[in-house]
């Protein structure tokens, strides 16, 4: 079962963006598989070493095209993504010290984080393009 | 052979900016502005120069009087403009020497930044054409020692059928038609020069052209102070019929005239060239060969321009994309340039060593030391540390050299200190590799690498991406450059001795919170 699954409001119509949207989605998902059958702490040490990496490469691209966009709420937005990225840092942490998690655990952080993150600040994105787009 | 030169120069530098900086500070030492001063003192001798020119008089008759009444009986701005733009000049002269002799006493002319070099000491010949070609329109007895002495070093080279000193054996013999080609030159030759210094300056990023702004208004204040109390005043008036005996000359830009009498003109002719020559060749002797190149993996680039901002060389530059992959640019390392500094692996994303399950390769890496063969240096070089304090320090290998390594100190030496990507700080200490991280760059405001220490200060200011992250308490972070105060400590042994009571922990992020925007902006439809 997916953790979090495409929806075609989330597209922004930036190629890039949208790309590494899905591209995210896809390794969170695989990550929640993976897991299911196999959850090793090495594992998934492992899995979200990668989803921050990526994370913190799609976050430096969204911001560009936000401010090459001149997007009004590029400040708040930048803060979420720093704040994520902490808070994914806190989390990688964490299992690397307790060595077992529960899996509901996880998938609701994740699924709190990422969610919240796309339906407030992505989807303000959103409207601001469209906007701009009229 | 060049330790010779280098070495006490850079200690005579050092000396220099430590006094100057205690007087200026860091960010306003002058010693760190050279090139941009002299970029300043040619704007002021500019406009200077188009306010004479309005009331300059191109005769053999008018010259020298058009001059002699601005100064006199305008002397409260005339007189101020005459004069700013003789002490401006003399100052361009120091400065840009200056500024020569400091990037080759730090080496900072080979490589790939030869461009800088060999396109900067040719400008010292039209300086100079410029400068002496001023003096001659003033037509006092020092241009009439000038015009005379460089017809007669003029007339040397095989140039000319008739030789030039016959148009100054009299009064007679000159006419208004000279003045109009002299100012011509004086104009012409200067704009040349412009052209040249944005071409001296077209290859590096965000080129230093503006000295900073209090340092302008002190320099200008301070010039236009010594044009109030010592005026610039001609000489009397040029006389071809009666010789010149003794006179005061303008050293900055006349000091090689008295050597054309005493020597002879041909003398003269081949040290300036032989000098000139000696540093068209100088990036070549020897040749300075940099690491490998930067290296773009386009699997792991998605364009992001964090690289391409961060370059001192403008080395990266963003090109369409050329995988398929649904991205618009991708980043392009030209070879020619890159100094391999590291700066643009250390600003990139992807740089982050909790990557395992793929290779550590990030969007951009450096051959001579990779971010996967940093991370291994890491691990190793914790491993081998024991003790309360445990520092790792990271060591920029043109900065003061970190010898204390020790049990308790590990030292990892890198090409620039912004070759360190932030998340391996934050790697470091909540991983518990080290309780300490010490960073050694290069002196305050003299980095070899241009902006190395400026951007790793804002990265841990978290005012450049990529930044710190907040979780990171920076009472564990050091450094040695004064750029960043909080962080300031004298050695890597003090900064040591502050960690030791401070309590261990890191994270500052509540975990399950994570706070959006208000629900009632922007809500997913």
């Amino acid at each position: 079962m997916s953790l979090i699954e495409w929806r075609d409001d989330f597209e922004l119509g930036i190629a890039d963006v949208d790309h590494e949207h899905r591209q995210l989605i896809d390794l969170i998902n695989e990550l929640h598989t993976a897991l299911a059958e196999n959850n090793s702490s090495e594992q998934l040490q492992d899995f979200l070493g990668e989803v921050y990496a990526r994370m913190a490469a799609h976050f430096a691209l969204e911001e560009r095209v936000m401010r090459e966009l001149d997007y009004d709420e590029y400040v708040q937005h930048k803060d979420d993504h720093e704040q994520l990225l902490d808070g994914l840092r806190d989390i990688m942490d964490k299992y690397e010290d307790e060595q077992e998690y529960s899996d509901a655990e996880m998938a609701s952080h994740l699924n709190s984080w990422f969610g919240n993150h796309f339906k407030s600040m992505d989807a303000r994105f959103h409207q601001f393009l469209e906007k701009q787009g009229e | 052979m060049h330790g010779v030169i280098k070495k006490p120069g850079r200690f005579l530098f050092g000396i220099g900016e430590k006094i100057l900086g205690l007087a200026f500070g860091s960010r306003l030492n002058p010693l760190h502005a050279l090139g941009s001063l002299s970029f300043f003192m040619f704007w002021i001798v500019a406009v200077s120069g188009l306010y004479l020119y309005i009331f300059f008089d191109t005769s053999i008759n008018g010259a020298y009087q058009s001059i002699e009444s601005l100064t006199v009986s305008q002397w409260y701005l005339g007189g101020v403009m005459r004069s700013l733009h003789r002490y401006a000049s003399d100052a361009m002269v120091v400065l840009v020497f200056l500024h020569m002799l400091r990037e080759y006493v730090y080496d900072r002319y080979r490589g790939a930044r030869w461009y800088s070099w060999s396109t900067g000491f040719p400008l010292v010949w039209l300086m100079y054409a410029a400068g002496i070609g001023g003096y001659w329109l003033v037509w006092d007895e020092l241009a009439q020692y000038i015009a005379t002495t460089t017809a007669e070093w003029f007339d040397w080279l095989p140039l000319y059928s008739e030789p030039m000193a016959r148009n100054f054996m009299s009064q007679a013999s000159i006419d208004d038609r000279l003045f109009s080609l002299l100012v011509f030159l004086h104009i012409g030759v200067p704009l040349f020069m412009l052209l040249g210094m944005w071409i001296h300056i077209e290859r590096i990023a965000n080129p230093a052209s503006n000295p900073p702004r209090e340092l302008a208004w002190g320099s200008l204040l301070a010039l236009i102070v010594l044009s109030l109390f010592k005026p610039a005043v001609s000489q009397p008036p040029a006389n071809l019929d009666i010789s010149v005996t003794t006179l005061p000359i303008d050293w900055f830009y006349l000091y090689f005239y008295p050597l054309i009498e005493r020597w002879s003109p041909g003398t003269v002719w081949a040290l300036l060239l032989g000098v000139s020559l000696l540093l068209a060749v100088l990036p070549w002797l020897p040749r300075k060969k940099d690491p490998p190149a930067a290296r773009v993996d386009l699997s792991n680039c998605n364009g992001c321009k964090l690289c391409f901002d961060d370059c001192p060389y403008d080395a990266v530059t963003m090109v369409p994309r050329t995988d398929g992959l649904p991205y618009t640019e991708q980043a392009l390392v030209d070879p020619d340039l890159c100094v391999a500094c590291g700066i643009c692996a250390g600003a990139c994303p992807t740089s982050t060593p909790y990557r395992r399950k793929t290779a550590l390769v990030p969007g951009i890496d450096m051959p001579s030391l990779t971010i996967s063969s940093l991370r291994d240096q890491v691990l190793q070089a914790s491993a081998a540390l024991d003790g309360k304090s445990r520092v790792m320090v990271f060591s920029c290998e043109h900065g003061k050299r970190v010898t204390e390594a020790g049990v308790d100190t590990a030292v990892i030496e890198l090409p620039c200190i912004s070759a360190l990507p932030p998340s391996f700080i934050d790697f470091v200490l909540s991983r518990g590799h080290a309780d300490g991280i010490y960073l050694s760059g290069c002196k305050d405001g003299a980095c070899y690498h241009r902006f190395g220490i400026d951007w790793m200060s804002e990265r841990l200011d978290r005012k450049r991406d990529p930044r710190l992250r907040q979780r990171i308490p920076r009472q564990r972070i050091g450094c040695n450059w004064r750029r960043a105060p909080d962080l300031f400590y004298d050695s890597a042994e003090s900064f040591r001795e502050s960690l030791a009571g401070l309590e261990s922990g890191i994270g500052s992020v509540e975990l399950s919170v994570h706070k959006g925007l208000p629900k009632d902006r922007g809500e997913a439809s």
